[in-house]
């Protein structure tokens, strides 16, 4: 082939998103050939996998320990300078957040572990700004689209065409529902007069 | 490679927990001419086109964009700018991915209420790979994160490379080039461009060229 055809192949946007999908799968296949070296100096720190399951911990995997406002639970930053009271309300629970762990051995992985539950310092404390942009992500995403919907898919004011056939329609079916009342009116009364009778 | 010889002196940081941004002359002057642009964009009106198709007809020919959808517009491509310019003083290597889903977003609601069909179709493609795009980012960044067991770029650029650093620099490396549209992924975001409304669509293209830039040095941090 000549590389001219595929360059015109290429200008083509429905091609592109077929030839990046298929230049990340040969990518993510050699991937698997990297020889996996990790680091075992992490921030953020989290005990071996199972190691607080086995010990029978009722907030495991998440248990840093800690006693709110007094004992700094385990979290280790990259620059501790920059949160100096990090740790503090880890260990935090709400009363129901401490019932349930106390009669439940999967607080730590349920759901409810997390509103009044345990806290994500990283999540709220060192890495704050991460979160308010991935949610500013969201914002976006649903602003684009409300946007869209409101403007575009709901908005009727141009196609009078369907407007004037959902008219008639309508028209058609409460002259249907006045027809069926009256019909039921008159049935009712003829049955009230022989009653009476 | 160090911070300081890629970007000039360092002139101070901005601590927001662990994620540090560091101020460089590189960086300020891209984050400086980015917030610029930005502003101008937010005081301009759009250019209207004329279809050279209905040059001998009678017909409108004029492309327009009207007012509701210049506001949208007007307010998406305001915060595309602020978002890109973010991507540019950030140092840490999540928030810049984070930033740049946030702009590819951004680029594609920019475009998402134009009439042309063709605009709409290579869009649409621009949002698969997007879509696409976020496994490789993000992916990436946690390659990088496991094998340093760091994600701030002052601590990564004392670091030497390993080869799961150099594969997850590589993941991170496809993911920026198909989010920004470089070859041989630019069809179907510069497709995106051939609609009127010319300030509001340039930074499409502007906040991907200073991404690259950026990205560039952010790899030879990484990686050197």
């Amino acid at each position: 082939m000549r590389i001219g055809v595929l360059w015109n192949k290429l200008a083509d946007p429905k091609n592109v998103p077929r030839l990046f999908a298929f230049s990340l799968g040969v990518l993510l296949i050699i991937g698997l050939l990297v020889p996996i070296a990790l680091n075992p100096d992490q921030i953020y720190v989290r005990p071996a996998p199972q190691e607080q399951v086995d010990e029978g911990l009722a907030l495991a995997p998440y248990d840093r320990g800690g006693e709110p406002l007094k004992e700094a639970g385990v979290i280790d930053p990259q620059y501790p300078e920059n949160a100096a009271s990090l740790g503090m309300i880890t260990g935090y629970m709400s009363p129901i957040a401490q019932w349930i762990s106390s009669i439940s051995p999967y607080f730590g992985t349920s759901i409810y572990s997390s509103p009044g539950g345990l806290i994500d310092e990283i999540l709220y404390y060192t890495r704050g700004f991460d979160t308010i942009l991935e949610s500013s992500i969201l914002m976006m995403s649903f602003i684009i689209a409300s946007w869209l919907s409101i403007n575009y898919t709901m908005n009727r004011k141009n196609d009078e065409k369907e407007i004037k056939k959902d008219f008639k329609k309508a028209i058609n079916d409460s002259t249907q529902v006045a027809n069926e009342v009256k019909a039921n009116d008159a049935k009712a009364r003829s049955k009230q007069l022989r009653r009476d009778n | 490679m160090d911070i300081v010889t890629l970007g000039g002196n360092l002139l101070g940081t901005i601590p927001l927990g662990d994620i540090v941004l560091y101020l460089t002359p590189f960086n300020l002057f891209l984050f400086a001419v980015l917030l610029g642009f930005t502003a101008l964009i937010a005081f301009s009106k759009p250019e209207t086109q004329i279809e050279a198709a209905k040059f001998n007809t009678l017909g409108v020919a004029e492309v327009k964009v009207d007012e509701k959808e210049f506001k949208q517009r007007r307010f998406l491509s305001v915060i595309c700018g602020i978002a890109s310019a973010g991507a540019m003083i950030t140092g840490d290597l999540f928030n810049f991915t984070l930033f740049m889903a946030l702009v590819g977003i951004l680029n594609i609601g920019i475009v998402s209420a134009v009439k042309q069909t063709s605009v709409l179709n290579s869009a649409f493609n621009y949002g698969l790979i997007a879509m696409m795009c976020s496994l490789p980012l993000f992916g990436g960044a946690a390659i990088i994160l496991a094998a340093t067991g760091t994600l701030s770029l002052s601590v990564l650029s004392q670091m030497s490379a390993s080869p799961m650093v150099v594969f997850g620099a590589i993941l991170m490396l496809i993911g920026i080039l198909g989010e920004s549209g470089v070859a041989p992924f630019f069809a179907s975001k510069a497709e995106m461009f051939r609609t009127p409304g010319s300030p509001f669509i340039v930074i499409i293209h502007l906040s991907s060229l200073f991404i690259i830039v950026r990205a560039v040095e952010i790899l030879l941090l990484v990686l050197w």
